[in-house]
């Protein structure tokens, strides 16, 4: 049992490769009670691409994050394969599938601070001087430097949202879901979390989904419209 | 900064002016001031009335001087070390294991179908008393109990029952046994109310999807978060599991007894004199129990910060997070053995003849239904009715306070009544022997004791904190925007409250006043000393009769007791889903 424990710890520490991957649905399907959600969904999302999910409440564009990330409520079904990079993740838990979560609600942890809220998810191999470089350098980048040790209730909403963003993306994750992230952001922030958002997916080069009801929100290139349990790509 | 102090020192003045002369004024201020006033007054006093007996002054035995010498004999008790050892190894342990399993189990099990069963089960988990749990118990285990009937004589030889200290053992195991099963599902209950306020699905997604564990996002994110909302109850757990009598009574070591038994007995004796030794006693179980409150704060810190670095060390799995079936086999004993209790009063009640080691009786009969049931009658009712009563009046005086803190809030008044109002707590965590022989004083020379209104207030103390720990969390909770609405369409505040809001939070306002009931139920040692032995309730019966009365008997008495809570907890449960049962919304 220990073994199998430290195998997985190794495989979290080993991560921080150069290489790139892709997310991969194929014929992926969610059955609730017998009825399919939308009709099968087959797309390919590049490493450093962001593919925006739309569609009227209710199509299923978050339960399609929740299968994604493998976290889907008992009572849905899937079928088909989700594959990122060579590794099919249709029977992997959640916390080995190494894709990232970012919701409309910041949910940083209330009983730590900046610091330890950005510190939580990094590999357990750093040693505490290069895990505080990292969060350092992370925080100077979102313009939040001398933040560490702030509480998380002293922040205003868009430094949540950067902080929150910061968290996953430090955790060094294969791929990111993005579940409306900005819809609690007013107008101009909106715009400046979004733009900070995109760059740094397009710099850590890893395939983002991105769910939303805005279309200003969706970035140029691909939409996956749910729509009638049907999606047009 | 001195403008700071100037603003609030004239929003407090503001705050006073309003609660007490506003032109303004609030009905509803009242409410904080009379719940306080129902708690301060006999919890100040029966202090009081306990501490200047402590020190030697009892004017009514004609003890007037004020002297050391009660403590001088306390200490000099042969019974108090071995009392005192089995208080402290009882309540501690009985203290630690339950909040331990009780954060395992939900750690482990929490949103799985069996989370879902043990929610389901915690309502008659609770509805079972005490003292009537502890006699099932002894049916269970003791040498002649129906565990060793099972396995007798094929597999252990008894034709006898062994000469085993099984029940009544001098370390007070058995007690401490007795005392998990019934704090881990309270302990469950006040979790669950306190994981409603935290965003636990998402939360352990956002750990999960960081690689962690389940078991390792409980441990690091969900439980830090939690535990500070459990401090309350485990600190009322604390207090009651070192200060127990009634289960002590039935389950506990007799030579010497727990300490608050000890006490019980010195305040009883036919020696007036003993009186002071009681007090002394009385205040020395305070004293206990404040030292170790302050141990448990002062340790919980020290945990927390030397965890702290362990939070972020980023290792994402950990061997316990593999034990998920000790958590369920820790859950399923909890249960089997509460319904087993159960049964075997049952089976005890209706035994005609029961010899050992029969595992069955030979015959059953309803000999002693019909023998005890005339003389359970007023007992049942009379506890019925003060349990009724109090719960009522708590409710009352309950809403009562959560509405005015919501008036003060919407105000942006910093209320004093809002924060003093925490002293409804106080009950939980001063040991009851510790200030009922004070209450019994005033009461007597009031000239009020065995009165209805003495014996429902004296229970209203204990209800009312159980009452506001169950409800307060639901009921701030609640989106006010629906009353607005209503005051809006109806043009009545007080319409809109009892026509939307009371009737939106039937369930929880029904379940925690059974919670209420249950309480009052189940007090033994305030009836005791303020009914001044004109009120017996099923309760004072039950375990009067526990120590030398024929198990039959007990058995009929116990489930009396147990048939009290558990219709008005059925009730509420049953009533709501029967109103709304067209009501997809209302169903959570």
């Amino acid at each position: 049992m220990a073994s199998g424990s430290v195998v997985q710890e190794q495989a979290v520490n080993e991560k921080l490769t150069d290489e790139t991957m892709s997310l991969i649905l194929d014929s992926l399907q969610i059955n609730l009670g017998g009825s399919e959600l939308f009709s099968p969904v087959s797309l390919t999302v590049e490493a450093g691409q962001i593919l925006t999910v739309m569609g009227p409440s209710g199509c299923g564009k978050s339960t399609l994050l929740a299968s994604i990330c493998g976290n889907l409520d008992p009572g849905f079904s899937l079928s088909g394969t989700i594959q990122l990079g060579d590794r099919i993740l249709n029977n992997i838990p959640m916390e080995q599938r190494r894709i990232g979560i970012l919701f409309q609600d910041d949910l940083l942890f209330p009983h730590l601070d900046v610091f330890g809220n950005m510190a939580f998810g990094l590999p357990s191999i750093l040693t505490m001087e290069q895990k505080r470089e990292r969060i350092n350098s992370a925080l100077a980048m979102a313009g939040l430097s001398g933040f560490e040790r702030r509480d998380i209730g002293t922040l205003s909403g868009g430094q949540k949202a950067r902080v929150s963003l910061l968290r996953s993306l430090l955790a060094e994750p294969e791929a990111i879901l993005l579940d409306e992230p900005f819809s609690k952001l007013d107008k101009q922030l909106r715009q400046n979390i979004r733009e900070f958002v995109f760059q740094q997916i397009t710099k850590l080069a890893i395939p983002a989904l991105l769910v939303t009801h805005d279309a200003d929100d969706a970035p140029e290139g691909n939409i996956l419209e749910l729509k009638n349990g049907n999606y047009h790509a | 900064m001195g403008r700071g102090i100037g603003e609030r020192l004239a929003q407090k003045i503001q705050s006073l002016t309003f609660l007490m002369v506003g032109q303004n004024r609030n009905p509803l201020q009242f409410f904080p001031y009379l719940t306080i006033a129902a708690f301060l007054a006999p919890i100040i006093l029966g202090l009081v009335g306990t501490w200047l007996p402590a020190f030697g002054y009892l004017p009514i035995i004609g003890a007037d001087d004020f002297t050391l010498q009660s403590y001088r004999e306390l200490l000099a008790h042969p019974s108090l070390p071995g009392a005192l050892r089995s208080t402290l190894i009882s309540g501690l342990s009985a203290t630690l294991i339950s909040l331990f399993l009780s954060l395992w189990i939900t750690a482990h099990l929490y949103g799985t179908a069996f989370w879902s069963f043990i929610q389901r089960t915690l309502a008659p988990l609770l509805a079972i008393p005490h003292a009537a749990f502890a006699l099932g118990l002894t049916f269970l285990i003791a040498p002649s109990g129906w565990l060793i009937r099972l396995f007798s004589p094929g597999l252990t030889g008894f034709v006898f029952p062994p000469d085993w200290a099984t029940t009544r053992d001098p370390l007070a195991i058995s007690l401490t046994i007795t005392m998990i099963f019934k704090e881990v599902p309270f302990l469950l209950l006040m979790t669950i109310g306190a994981l409603n306020q935290l965003d636990i699905k998402r939360t352990v997604w956002v750990g999960r999807s960081l690689g962690f564990q389940k078991f390792k996002v409980w441990m690091r994110l969900v439980i830090p978060q939690l535990y500070p909302m459990l401090r309350l109850p485990v600190l009322a757990v604390l207090a009651y599991s070192l200060s127990v009598v009634d289960l002590a009574l039935i389950i506990g070591p007799s030579l010497p007894p727990p300490l608050a038994v000890l006490i019980d007995r010195w305040f009883n004796d036919p020696d007036l004199s003993m009186r002071l030794i009681g007090a002394a006693g009385a205040t020395l179980l305070f004293i206990v129990i404040t030292f170790f409150i302050g141990v448990f704060i002062v340790v919980e810190h020290v945990v927390a910060m030397l965890t702290r670095p362990r939070l972020l060390n980023g290792l994402r799995h950990s061997w316990w997070g593999q034990m998920k079936s000790t958590a369920t086999l820790a859950a399923v004993t909890v249960i089997t053995t509460t319904g087993l209790s159960l049964f075997l009063l049952s089976l005890w009640s209706v035994a005609k003849n029961w010899r050992f080691p029969d595992a069955l009786p030979r015959h059953l009969s309803l000999f002693y239904w019909t023998k005890s049931l005339p003389l359970i009658v007023e007992p049942f009712l009379t506890a019925a009715a003060v349990g009724l009563s109090s719960a009522v009046i708590a409710i009352i005086l309950v809403l009562g306070c959560l509405e005015n803190e919501l008036h003060l809030s919407r105000s942006k008044i910093d209320s004093i009544s809002q924060k003093s109002i925490l002293i409804i707590y106080l009950p939980l965590l001063i040991p009851q022997i510790g200030f009922l022989f004070g209450i019994q004083t005033i009461v007597t020379n009031l000239h009020i004791e065995g009165s209805w209104f003495s014996l429902i207030w004296v229970h209203l103390v204990f209800v009312l904190p159980y009452i506001f720990l169950t409800l307060a969390t639901t009921y701030r909770n609640y989106d006010q925007r629906y009353v607005q609405v209503a005051t809006i369409l109806s043009g009545s505040s007080l319409h809109s409250f009892f026509r939307v809001k009371v009737v939106m939070l039937t369930k929880p306002i029904l379940f925690s006043l059974a919670v209420g009931f249950a309480v009052s139920i189940a007090q033994y040692l305030p009836t005791l000393y303020v009914g001044a032995g004109r009120f017996a309730t099923i309760t004072t019966e039950t375990v009067s009769l526990a120590s030398g009365s024929d198990r039959r008997v007990i058995a009929v008495y116990a489930l009396c007791q147990f048939l009290l809570p558990f219709l008005v907890y059925s009730l509420a449960i049953w009533l709501p889903a029967l109103l709304f049962r067209n009501r997809q919304l209302m169903k959570n």
